[in-house]
């Protein structure tokens, strides 16, 4: 007994040294990607919802046997939160980190911890990108240039035809678009539909004012960095209590679970779409292929969202990344990417190929697609996103939801907004 | 507990009667359980398993159960399919996280019964200048809720390298106050002085002893300590997500809140993920459950 | 620790066998005896060495180095501040709105959390304590929750108070009250009642059993003593069972207040983004510790994040204090 006593106790002494030290192994090993022995390379890519590279990984793994990649989703803000992390930390970035346009003054401020693209020869790519889309990751003194732009958030409305035809509204693409020239026109439709069905028009409050808060001149943000609530911010935050107080939203958090339900339950019949959100659609509602349009967004062009591929410095392998990265923005990826989940390319020489031109995107009942966001954003004059844009659009979405839930008085909003957008530029 | 303990005259109880009278004066432990108490102790049961039964309906529904008033309450068909999903999501590393959970409480548990049974004998048995004192520091730090320090942890685990790897998660773990403490308590009680004595006689060293005399005495303690540490390790969740989080190798907790916080939060692949998690620790109380019992009745320590 | 740098007691002198033989037994004799003088002079410290060094090097030195920490400019994203911030970490805590919402809200969810908790699990155990059949299965059946992983049950407990298809408030429609649902993320106190809830299920039985254990240490005459006031099981607990087992009840206590006010899984899953860290929009739910996470990982200002540590540190030590002897008073009173 005593015997196979010391022995048991024996076995676990020896065992917690073993798995101490092959934990410390894996620990170390995958700080680096860079397997020794085989020879292959890993490269980890972090983005967030759907950049349509699934079937590109495995395109680009069988033209190259010595390099595996890896795909990291995971939730807007946070991955760029964990982006900055890392940069401070000096080491676990991804070797191709993708950061949004609301974040590129924050990260080309440290254009030191990125890998100058310039230096890889990505010059030569200048010209075939929107002027706007190349200046927008590049640093300051016009030297370095931390990213590779992917796509431009070109604005539309995505509606969904069942529930319009069971409100008594048009159905088709155009007529639609006819019924809201301006935001004001927009919410009366949305007060019809509402009183009609009973049932809510738009999504969120917050995804009203993104979209239009894209179209102003001026964002959070003038170019001096100075935050400028009374300009766009303004215009775009009355829009959406004016909404909300004619209850057409169904106040649901965008990005999260009952959201996501909402395009399958037809919680809301209306939503702002920039090019990257019909992939998102088509993945959590793949039920509803066909019941969806797209149709202008009321108040003329704009833009949300849109992004970038960087390499940060602490890439193990540099060189394997920045190959991949080049290949990813090719006319022919550009375009696999815009087919499957919607982005829309920003080198616009890419609007006039037929392969976009003439697409049409079946989930939305056939929607000229490469026809309506091209068109969006050629005529773009882009925003500048200050430094903190980030955990500014964050605090004042807060105060639209908490307006939503109704904790907060409508008429008090706005100053509340003001009180924590300064709160977030100083942070 | 000094309480006048002596009993009073007897005579000077009014005569009880009817069942009343028959619980009178009788100790709760000597009293036999009536109905109620036997239906609100089921009622409380319930409650206790609810939320992990329907931890188990959502995990084995599709999404229209979900969506669904009233809520589904019978299990559906679709376990395998969401557990499928969870393990095949190539931006949560679950099963990873499995691994590294069962990794992280396997060493923590194992260095904390070691360490902590031999600092125990060592209090409990020998002699040596200053122990007086060094237990009493052992106790202090008792209280002391080490969470305190957790940016300054952050700090020295970068100095170190390790922050992102599992050392930094279990680094911390590998000792703790409490189980020098009860080790020392259990010891005290369960080798006889004269045991170690005698064997010193026949010339048998400090570990010797240790070794062949006070580990298989105190088998009953190392149990209880093991089983708390264990489930108190995999159950962490502030410190492996602050060093892990944004990792390829998480552990199962930090891997769980990944799966409720990305672009796609599914509640049916989060619910599977936890509720296979779980499945160890159930596992656990279903086998250790009278010693589980047994070391929180003898004074455990929320960890 | 400084103190194994003293001599130690010397143990009973070394035992003097062998005496007299060859030279190379002699040198045998010496060697063992070194080995003896070692092992019982020092080997002690050896003993506890692993433990003292493990716990200076990961527990105790992080909490005092959190003390410098804070009294530093320590902004990873921003290196150009001057190395010590003296007391300006602790200066801005004082006016940070945030830092007192989240500490409103910490002492909300506790006192929500805490006092439902040892009341029932104080009924609960006076349960426990009867004769049962089956004693060990009922013991076993309310520590569930105890070994369920927080996370987990959070993220029941986060779908079950979902606003549009959550169970609780399908529980609650024929009392709910207007034709709207109860948004549970949306206010403080329904956000607060839903962590609070989590809390509860969690710990009631772990308490319940530390009652347990100390109620079966009651002298049974002190029982039969109380038969002359004529007192029935309920206030056999309140009059008898409590005021006994006191030290106990103090104790849960302290550890419900420890606990309570380091808040973070629940509140933090709780949250539609499980890393957002907010509390909800307006910090409706943000615990401190919470808070901390937030401040210290996601602004990258560690220098706040750790004088914010120090604060709570301090807030524990002082509700600590305050309730040990608040629960003296009101459960010693009678006996």
């Amino acid at each position: 007994m005593r015997r196979s006593w010391s022995h048991w106790a024996r076995a676990v002494a020896v065992g917690a040294v073993g798995l101490t030290m092959v934990a410390a192994c894996s620990g170390r090993s995958t700080t680096g990607g860079d397997d020794a022995g085989s020879g292959t390379v890993t490269l980890k890519i972090n983005f967030w919802g759907d950049f349509g590279l699934q079937d590109l990984k495995t395109k680009y793994e069988a033209e190259h046997p010595n390099v595996k990649i890896q795909l990291n989703s995971g939730e807007y803000n946070a991955q760029h939160e964990d982006l900055q992390k890392k940069l401070v930390a000096g080491s676990g970035a991804a070797d191709i980190a993708a950061i949004d346009e609301g974040y590129a003054v924050q990260f080309r401020g440290q254009s030191d911890k990125f890998v100058n693209l310039l230096d890889k020869g990505a010059g030569s790519l200048e010209s075939k990108y929107l002027p706007w889309k190349w200046k927008q990751t590049l640093s300051a003194d016009g030297k370095t240039q931390i990213g590779l732009g992917t796509d431009v958030g070109g604005l539309a409305m995505c509606y969904r035809t069942d529930l319009f035809a069971a409100a008594g509204l048009p159905t088709d693409r155009d007529q639609v678009s006819a019924l809201w020239p301006t935001w004001d026109k927009f919410i009366e439709v949305g007060q019809q539909y509402t009183g009609k069905t009973k049932k809510k028009f738009i999504d969120s409050g917050t995804n009203l004012f993104n979209p239009i808060l894209g179209q102003q001149q001026v964002g959070f943000y003038t170019e001096q960095e100075q935050l400028q609530m009374d300009g766009g911010p303004k215009v775009a935050f009355d829009y959406t209590v004016k909404a909300l107080q004619a209850d057409i939203s169904a106040k649901l958090v965008s990005f999260q679970a009952d959201w996501d339900k909402g395009f399958t339950s037809g919680a809301f019949a209306v939503l702002a779409c920039p090019a990257w959100m019909l992939g998102h659609i088509k993945e959590t509602a793949p039920g509803t292929e066909g019941k969806w349009d797209i149709a202008a967004v009321p108040g003329g062009g704009g833009n949300w969202g849109g992004s970038f591929l960087t390499i940060p410095k602490q890439s193990k392998n540099v060189d394997e990344a920045y190959k991949l990265l080049e290949w990813l923005v090719q006319p022919e990826q550009q375009i696999e990417i815009f087919k499957k989940v919607g982005n829309l390319p920003s080198q616009p020489a890419l609007y006039a190929d037929p392969a976009i031109a003439e697409f049409k995107n079946p989930f939305f009942n056939d929607a000229p697609v490469g026809q309506i966001f091209p068109k969006m954003a050629q005529g773009l004059t882009p925003q500048y996103q200050g430094k903190k844009n980030g955990p500014t659009r964050v605090n004042v979405e807060n105060v639209i939801r908490r307006v939503e839930n109704g904790t907060l008085k409508p008429d008090a909003a706005w100053a509340e907004a003001v009180k924590e957008a300064e709160k977030a530029s100083k942070s | 507990m000094s309480v006048d303990t002596a009993p009073r005259p007897v005579e000077q109880a009014p005569a009880p009667r009817g069942r009343r009278a028959r619980l009178m004066g009788r100790a709760p432990q000597d009293t036999p359980a009536g109905l109620g108490t036997y239906l609100l102790l089921a009622v409380t049961i319930l409650f206790s398993v609810f939320p992990l039964y329907w931890m188990f309906v959502i995990a084995t529904s599709d999404d229209e159960a979900l969506a669904k008033i009233p809520p589904a309450v019978v299990p559906g068909n679709q376990f395998l399919v969401n557990l499928e999903e969870v393990f095949s999501l190539q931006d949560v590393f679950f099963a990873a996280g499995l691994i590294n959970s069962f990794i992280v409480s396997t060493v923590v548990t194992a260095s904390v019964l070691f360490f902590c049974s031999l600092a125990g004998f060592a209090f409990a048995k020998l002699r040596f200048k200053g122990s007086g004192w060094l237990m009493l520091f052992v106790v202090l730090t008792l209280t002391v809720p080490n969470q305190l320090g957790i940016v300054a942890l952050y700090i020295v685990m970068g100095k170190l390298g390790w922050n992102g790897t599992l050392l930094a998660v279990i680094a911390p773990g590998l000792v703790t106050a409490f189980g020098v403490f009860y080790m020392r308590q259990f010891i005290v009680n369960s080798v006889p002085d004269e045991l170690v004595e005698s064997a010193r006689v026949d010339g048998a060293t400090t570990m010797r002893i240790y070794w062949s005399m006070v580990l298989p005495a105190i088998r009953p303690a190392l149990a209880v300590l093991g089983l708390l540490t264990f489930v108190a390790t995999w159950n962490d969740f502030q410190w492996p997500l602050i060093t892990l989080s944004g990792t390829d190798f998480p552990t199962s907790m930090v891997a769980i809140s990944d799966l409720a916080s990305g672009n796609y939060v599914i509640y049916r692949r989060v619910l599977a993920g936890a509720f296979v998690a779980t499945i160890p620790l159930l596992v656990m109380l279903f086998v250790g459950g009278r010693q589980i019992v047994r070391g929180i009745m003898e004074g455990a320590v929320k960890s | 620790m400084s103190t194994t740098r003293a001599a130690p007691p010397s143990p009973r002198s070394a035992p003097e066998r062998g005496t007299g033989g060859s030279g190379a037994d002699e040198r045998r004799l010496t060697w063992r005896n070194r080995l003896y003088r070692f092992d019982m002079r020092y080997m002690p410290y050896l003993m506890i060495a692993p433990f003292f060094l493990l716990f200076a090097v990961f527990g105790l030195f992080p909490l005092l180095f959190n003390g410098v920490v804070s009294l530093r400019n320590y902004e990873l994203d921003d290196p150009t501040l001057p190395y010590w911030a003296g007391f300006d970490n602790f200066a801005r805590l004082a006016g940070d709105e945030d830092f007192w919402n989240a500490l409103y809200n910490t002492f909300g969810i506790f006192l929500l959390s805490s006092l439902p908790q040892l009341l029932l699990a104080l009924v609960l155990a006076s349960l426990l304590n009867r004769r049962l059949r089956a004693q060990t299965w009922w013991r076993v059946g309310i520590l569930l929750p105890y070994v369920t992983p927080i996370v987990a049950s959070t993220m029941v407990f986060s779908v079950f108070f979902s606003r549009d298809f959550g169970m609780a408030n399908w529980l609650l429609g024929p009392f709910g009250g207007g034709d709207a649902p109860i948004d549970w993320r949306a206010d403080k106190l329904h956000s607060w009642i839903a962590v609070a809830t989590m809390v509860n299920w969690k710990w009631i039985g772990y308490n319940a059993l530390l009652y347990l254990a100390a109620m079966q240490s009651i002298p049974r005459d002190v029982y039969e003593a109380a038969a002359i006031d004529g007192a029935g099981p309920w206030k056999q607990l309140w009059r008898i069972t409590v005021p006994m087992i006191q030290p106990v009840v103090v104790f849960t206590v302290v550890l419900s207040t420890i606990g309570g006010l380091q808040l973070f899984t629940e509140p933090m899953l709780f949250d539609l983004n499980a890393q957002a860290a907010t509390g909800g929009p307006n910090g409706e739910w943000q615990t401190i510790a919470q808070l901390i996470y937030k401040v210290g990982w996601k602004d990258l200002n560690l220098g706040y994040a750790a004088a914010m540590s120090w604060a709570l540190f301090l807030i524990i030590l002082v509700v600590a204090g305050i309730n040990t002897w608040l629960t003296s008073r009101l459960s010693g009173g009678r006996k």
